[in-house]
């Protein structure tokens, strides 16, 4: 194997935590401890931060500050959002619409609820990962909760059309969520013009900490969630518990970087993107995943016709990709996204996502190229033709 | 990723000893495939007065399969063809294979039976 491993290229699955967030973390520990909940005056100093910090989130995302309800994650953010949903708003009746291609944290919620006699549909998307928002339209004529869409997905980068889903969600009096962990700071994320009622956000995706995320809440009209956990007013009830405040303060200073040079970053990027896309594309057999245009910058996904995935993952060494096998877990499934984008079973074995950030440089991307293509020629030579 | 590989998986999948396609006319092959994780394993076979006189090998399949046909096939050398097989369940205790991984080295038993039945007729 070669020694690669100080390229990193999965910040798809997590990023490095900036040293400016590092620092804004730091400075909060430094303060006298106080409970954000408390009304002394270390209490109103924490609280003070927490929603500085919220102000800095709920700007990314174009949303007034009191929408914004912090959790600890994006999968409590989306069980927060989907059962929450599903069981504070019986009147608009009990059926959930979503995609095959969310992520676990959105089809297992889903899961629980077909348990407790939701019906849900679960709808294909094409074989370049984008979903017809007249098919959702369609599955909407049963009366429905929910629909659940992520805005990227976390696999391939595909970049829905939410605000035409939107207009889906409205004609039906349905309400409209949307998993933006893989979106935020990447690409344009305006609640607003989403239209979205609850939107789900993480922290460290776009190199906050791990630990804290966040749920926009629509303010207007404002729907009903059930919450998950119980026992102090906190969140406006919804997500109780004392606020971790130095977390949150890291995911307010990670948004406002975000947000700072959000266009710029896009830019590069997408340049990145593309700069691995055209050496890779090269190898024979080699194909993308999702749609060529509508995906985020910051993600790229590859199959690799020919070899195996898990094999590719190991001669690259210390290059820090994801595979699309999952063969070293319990599960030994390729990749359910991929299978539901029809790539066959081998194909969705062999590939490899790989994401960048703020710390991916064209040097590493080149690298890496070339590490790839001297890993699959040599499994290839190896495979029966 | 790595801490799921021994040493043993890790210096055969490097250098896959024995690896490659036959170079004359006097080969039986045999192959063997698991569809789900497209797994492929072709063995190669030359025998001589009933015995296996050489053996390679081509594989697609994870570094647990690679190390395992590596392995297995490097024995075959000598052995008499009649009855000719590979114990997977050894198979993946030498190369510390995690249970999971069983399915994927009856694979290569399959083409070791397979090369074996090929070659047998040619070379009783």
């Amino acid at each position: 194997m070669t020694d690669s491993a100080s390229i990193y290229l999965d910040y798809a699955a997590t990023t490095p935590l900036d040293v400016r967030v590092r620092a804004a973390i730091d400075a909060c520990h430094a303060e006298p401890a106080g409970n954000a909940s408390s009304m002394h005056a270390a209490g109103r100093a924490a609280r003070a931060r927490v929603e500085a910090a919220r102000a800095e989130v709920a700007a990314l995302v174009n949303a007034p500050p009191a929408a914004i309800v912090f959790t600890s994650g994006a999968t409590e953010a989306d069980n927060l959002a989907i059962p929450g949903a599903a069981r504070g708003n019986p009147d608009r009746g009990r059926h959930v619409v979503t995609l095959r291609t969310e992520h676990r944290a959105v089809l297992d919620a889903c899961q629980r609820l077909e348990r407790e006699g939701f019906a849900v549909t679960r709808l294909t998307p094409g074989r370049d990962g984008l979903v017809d928002p007249a098919e959702i339209g369609r599955a909407l004529r049963v009366p429905t909760t929910l629909v659940s869409v992520m805005l990227v997905n976390n696999e391939t980068g595909v970049v829905q059309d939410i605000p035409a889903i939107a207009a889906e969600c409205r004609r039906a009096g349905a309400l409209l969520h949307v998993d933006a962990a893989q979106a935020a700071g990447r690409v344009p994320l305006d609640v607003v013009a989403l239209d979205a009622d609850l939107v789900s956000l993480a922290a460290h995706k776009i190199h906050g900490p791990v630990g804290v995320g966040a749920l926009y809440v629509r303010r207007e009209p404002r729907p009903t969630l059930v919450p998950l956990s119980f026992g102090g007013g906190q969140e406006g009830g919804l997500r109780p518990g004392t606020l971790p405040v130095h977390q949150i303060v890291g995911m307010g200073a990670a948004y406002a970087l975000a947000r700072a040079d959000a266009g710029a970053e896009a830019t590069r990027l997408t340049a990145l993107r593309d700069r691995l896309w055209a050496a890779l594309s090269r190898l024979p057999d080699t194909f993308l995943n999702g749609h060529p245009t509508a995906r985020a910058p910051h993600i790229l996904n590859v199959s690799f016709g020919g070899l195996d995935g898990e094999a590719l993952l190991y001669a690259l060494g210390g290059l820090a990709v994801s595979s699309g096998s999952a063969c070293s877990s319990a599960s030994g499934q390729p990749s359910y996204v991929l299978r539901a984008l029809g790539r066959d079973d081998a194909l969705a074995q062999a590939s490899l996502r790989f994401s960048f950030g703020r710390q991916t440089t064209a040097t590493e991307i080149d690298t890496a190229a070339a590490l790839v293509e001297g890993a699959v020629g040599r499994l290839r030579a190896l495979a029966p033709r | 990723m790595a801490s799921a590989y021994s040493d043993e998986v890790a210096r055969l999948f490097e250098a896959a000893p024995g690896s490659g396609r036959p170079d004359g006319p006097d080969w039986a092959t045999g192959e063997a495939r698991e569809p789900l994780s497209a797994t492929h394993v072709r063995v190669h076979l030359r025998g001589t007065a009933g015995r296996v006189a050489a053996a390679c090998y081509e594989v697609r399949g994870c570094p647990h399969t690679v190390a395992a046909v590596a392995l297995a096939v490097a024995e075959l050398p000598g052995r008499p063809v009649a009855g000719l097989d590979v114990d997977p369940a050894t198979l993946a205790s030498r190369i510390g294979a995690p249970a999971m991984k069983l399915g994927r080295l009856f694979v290569i038993q399959d083409a070791v039976h397979d090369a074996a039945l090929q070659l047998g007729p040619r070379r009783p």
